[in-house]
């Protein structure tokens, strides 16, 4: 528990207050069409290049995300990587169809954190909990995955303020809403009603796509 | 296999897309979404803001060896795939890591009654388990010191007059009461994550509670 336990107090602010002032459209949206090719090709013949280029664009926006959620540098450093050696071993799972890749990579990354929660307070060996055995693809699935994360980069900006605050809180904490509504001084009622409406609203500007 | 009536909540949904689940009460949820389309869908969204999300983050710096680092790591052989056991034909999907825990850590614990531990400690704080118990066989009245979850992998239940099926989630809290009877048709097994105790409430579960160590 104490690799990923979180500087309380001076954490805090520094947490999301930086996030705010992040310019958010900094690579066009259909560059995800371009990840999905380079997982295709690791998945096809094993290409350094197209991992090289993932790493480069993903590994640190992975760190970033560890460092927020209260990893220590060099866990965090250890968990992008990691995070990016499973994109290098199971891109033959990855499909285009059921998600972005950014969308992949942050439920691998969130997985290893998670599992290296549980590590830390067990020593267990390194492995990734996330191999659900999933069923077919759905209708559900075949929603346009890859153009889901940039259209939901342009929702995320058509947000209130403070909706898209709680947000983005919510999604780099793994603290429960009351704690993150105590450090936003506001009632816990008050907090979630703004993450529904702000899910709410997400869904409705992506119409089809949820 | 028909399709779950019971799933879990709005904030249950976003709070496993976000992370901030511990691995005992994901699996419950994770359980429940192999059954579950609709759930399923629900959850690709929310990880689909996350994904958006992690695309705006500012990139970090990495240490200037990082990729090389990497590059020289994927020489190796990936590890063995491990356990890749397929889930017994009469259970919903499971994880892996599940499936492994009621293989290695099935423990008889009272008449018709195993349980194998998932994650935390027996007896004492957040935890999980699998629970099977034989068909007709009644859990003693009790409530429990915090939230339960509650996956039914095999079989069905009832409660209260209501029958839970295979795939059906739930969730309950200090202020429900149950006295679950597996239905006659066959062997229930559950995923359970609770956060503390379970609270006998008749001399019946305080004599149970001991042996199935829940």
């Amino acid at each position: 528990m104490h690799a990923i336990a979180i500087d309380q107090g001076r954490y805090r602010r520094r947490s999301w207050a930086p996030l705010r002032l992040a310019a958010p459209m900094t690579r066009p949206p259909a560059a995800s069409d371009g990840f999905a090719e380079m997982i295709g090709r690791i998945a096809a013949h094993a290409d350094r290049a197209a991992f090289a280029a993932l790493f480069g664009h993903f590994a640190p926006r992975v760190k970033s995300y560890m460092l927020r959620l209260g990893a220590e540098p060099a866990l965090a450093e250890e968990l992008a990587q990691e995070t990016l050696l499973t994109v290098w071993r199971k891109a033959a799972a990855f499909d285009r169809a059921k998600a972005a890749p950014s969308t992949w990579i942050f439920t691998i990354a969130r997985n290893l954190r998670i599992d290296a929660a549980r590590r830390a307070r067990r020593g267990d060996p390194v492995e990734d909990p996330s191999d659900v055995p999933e069923a077919e693809p759905t209708p559900d699935a075949a929603l346009a995955a890859a153009q889901s994360v940039g259209r939901i980069r342009v929702a995320l900006l058509k947000l209130p303020a403070e909706q898209a605050e709680v947000v983005r809180l919510s999604y780099f904490s793994d603290k429960p809403h009351s704690e993150i509504a105590e450090e936003l001084q506001l009632p816990l009622g008050t907090v979630k009603s703004r993450l529904r409406l702000a899910m709410g609203r997400l869904r409705e500007l992506l119409g089809d796509l949820a | 296999m028909t399709t779950p009536t019971r799933h879990p909540s709005e904030d249950l949904i976003l709070d496993f897309a976000r992370g901030a689940l511990e691995r005992g009460r994901a699996a419950v949820i994770e359980a429940h979404l192999g059954a579950c389309p609709a759930c399923r869908a629900a959850v690709r969204f929310a990880e689909a803001v996350g994904g958006a999300l992690l695309e705006e983050l500012p990139p970090a710096d990495l240490a200037p060896d990082a990729l090389e680092g990497a590059l020289a790591r994927i020489e190796t052989p990936p590890p063995s795939p491990g356990s890749a056991l397929a889930a017994p034909d009469d259970w919903i999907r499971v994880p892996a890591d599940v499936l492994d825990a009621a293989r290695g850590n099935r423990r008889f614990s009272a008449p018709g009654v195993w349980v194998a531990a998932f994650t935390g400690t027996p007896r004492r704080g957040a935890r999980s388990y699998l629970l099977g118990i034989d068909k007709g066989i009644a859990v003693p009245r009790h409530t429990h010191d915090g939230k339960e979850l509650v996956c039914i992998l095999k079989g069905a239940f009832e409660d209260r007059g209501e029958v839970y099926q295979a795939g059906d989630f739930i969730e309950s809290d200090d202020r429900v009461e149950h006295e679950p009877r597996v239905t006659r048709d066959g062997e229930c097994v559950c995923l359970v994550s609770v956060d503390n105790s379970l609270v006998p409430r008749s001399l019946m579960a305080r004599l149970f509670q001991p042996f199935v160590g829940i």
